[in-house]
């Protein structure tokens, strides 16, 4: 079976049916990767984009979770 | 009037009117007669139809060399539209397993995910014949908006993994330079490549049956401590028109039997640089013997004890036509082909022997004979 298939989205689930923007509760918390330092870095809603252990600006975004198919050739 | 002497083309060839049918040749800028003229009705009065006992007759194969995966061998006898036809089956039909799918997990590697799946799907792998030809079968492509597992079975899809992560190797000394002794799997190689067998796939490919890369060290990746990939790869037989990863042969080839003709002596310091003009082997020197030289008109008179040039094997020869860039072999040499001699060479990826396949290639085409008569028939029907 497919891995990710788009799913139907239901009334019920919260938001309200029409709303562009999703309530933000579910994902408040990013996780980045320091461009200078290497470590991973958490940011809430509204915060500084800085790397706490080195204050470096340039922050990364991860790699997907998912599985990502390729052909080979 | 009747003549009393036929004209001179109802006589049957001579040899000597058959070696030059049968001899492209090389001049110093051009190539001429490359035309094959072997077909019915081209000489007048003479029978050239194809058939297959004069074939059978004329045919011969001998093997130059034939180890596993090189050969090189002789067609003598043989059409260039046929033997040319073997040459593309070689390197377009005969179908072969290769990594067709990749799913990745994870690379965090500096290499790309697309570069990556390229790599991996033009590695060649080997594994048990009997399981490669007769157990493994064709993998159909499904359709767009088809479920893509659904055509995959343990006789048309085998299944490889590659985890690795890279480490620091606590062993290795701070000042290390070497990135092989100061990280663990700092270089991924085609040996990591994993094979999980399914179904009755363990029958076929277990021990040195095993599906495994030809050649184990050939370098995929390379990585730096916390960099990881992961990933699984569906291996699908397919065949050299559809990608050349599948292709068996790494070269199939084939060229024809250079033909040196010395027509006038070449003596003393010439025939030594006229031997420096081709490959080692091609050209010895020998000394022009009493009875050569006693004999008028040879070219040869009072020269007993010179060093002459003689073709010693000309199937060494690259026919790169120096010796006829200089003035002193002018009408002396006649450099050529024969027409009808082809010198295969085949290098296998591994999957096949390398005389296997030129085999394999031969009943392909008997193959496509079959079809096109049976088209044919029903044509004419």
């Amino acid at each position: 079976m497919p891995r990710e298939e788009y799913q139907v989205p239901t009334g019920a689930s919260g938001a309200q049916r029409g709303a562009t923007r999703d309530a933000h509760e579910s994902r408040a918390q990013m996780s980045y990767l320091c461009g200078d330092c290497g470590g991973s870095v958490t940011l809430g809603k509204d915060a500084l984009v800085a790397c706490p252990h080195c204050a470096g600006r340039v922050l990364y975004k991860e790699r997907t979770k998912r599985m990502v198919q390729f052909e080979a050739r | 009037m009747h003549p009393t002497k036929p004209a001179a083309w109802t006589n049957t060839p001579d040899a000597e009117e058959i070696a030059r049918r049968q001899t492209v040749n090389i001049n110093i800028e051009t190539v001429s007669n490359n035309i094959s003229t072997d077909y019915p009705g081209h000489f007048p009065g003479e029978d050239v139809e194809f058939t297959i006992e004069r074939f059978r007759e004329a045919f011969s194969v001998n093997f130059h060399q034939n180890d596993q995966f090189l050969s090189s061998f002789s067609l003598v006898g043989i059409d260039a539209s046929l033997s040319n036809a073997f040459r593309r089956i070689l390197l377009a039909e005969i179908p072969t397993l290769a990594i067709e799918n990749v799913y990745i997990e994870n690379n965090t590697s500096v290499i790309q995910d697309e570069v990556l799946a390229h790599r991996l799907g033009l590695i060649p792998f080997k594994g048990g014949r009997e399981g490669l030809h007769n157990f493994l079968k064709w993998h159909k492509k499904p359709e767009v908006g088809e479920d893509p597992y659904a055509g995959c079975f343990d006789w048309n899809t085998v299944r490889l993994e590659l985890n690795v992560e890279c480490t620091v190797n606590p062993d290795a000394s701070p000042a290390e330079d070497d990135p092989l002794k100061a990280y663990n799997n700092a270089h991924v190689y085609a040996k990591d490549l994993v094979f999980v067998p399914t179904g009755k796939q363990e029958e076929y490919f277990s021990g040195e049956n095993a599906i495994m890369p030809t050649n184990p060290d050939i370098l995929i990746a390379k990585l730096r401590p916390r960099q990881s990939i992961n990933l699984a790869m569906h291996m699908h037989k397919g065949i050299g028109s559809d990608h050349a990863k599948f292709s068996p042969v790494a070269t199939a080839s084939y060229r024809l039997l250079p033909t040196i003709t010395i027509t006038k002596p070449i003596l003393g310091a010439d025939a030594e640089k006229f031997a420096k003009c081709f490959p080692k082997g091609v050209i010895g020197l020998e000394k022009v013997t009493k009875k050569e030289a006693a004999k008028k008109g040879s070219g040869y008179e009072g020269q007993e004890g010179q060093a002459k040039a003689v073709v010693v094997d000309a199937m060494k020869d690259t026919v790169s036509r120096e010796c006829l860039r200089h003035a002193e072999f002018e009408g002396k040499v006649k450099l050529g082909r024969r027409r009808d001699h082809f010198i295969f060479s085949i290098e296998s990826t591994g999957q096949w022997d390398s005389d296997e396949l030129f085999l394999e290639s031969v009943k392909h085409m008997k193959l496509k004979c079959k079809k096109l008569e049976q088209q044919v028939i029903n044509m004419a029907r």
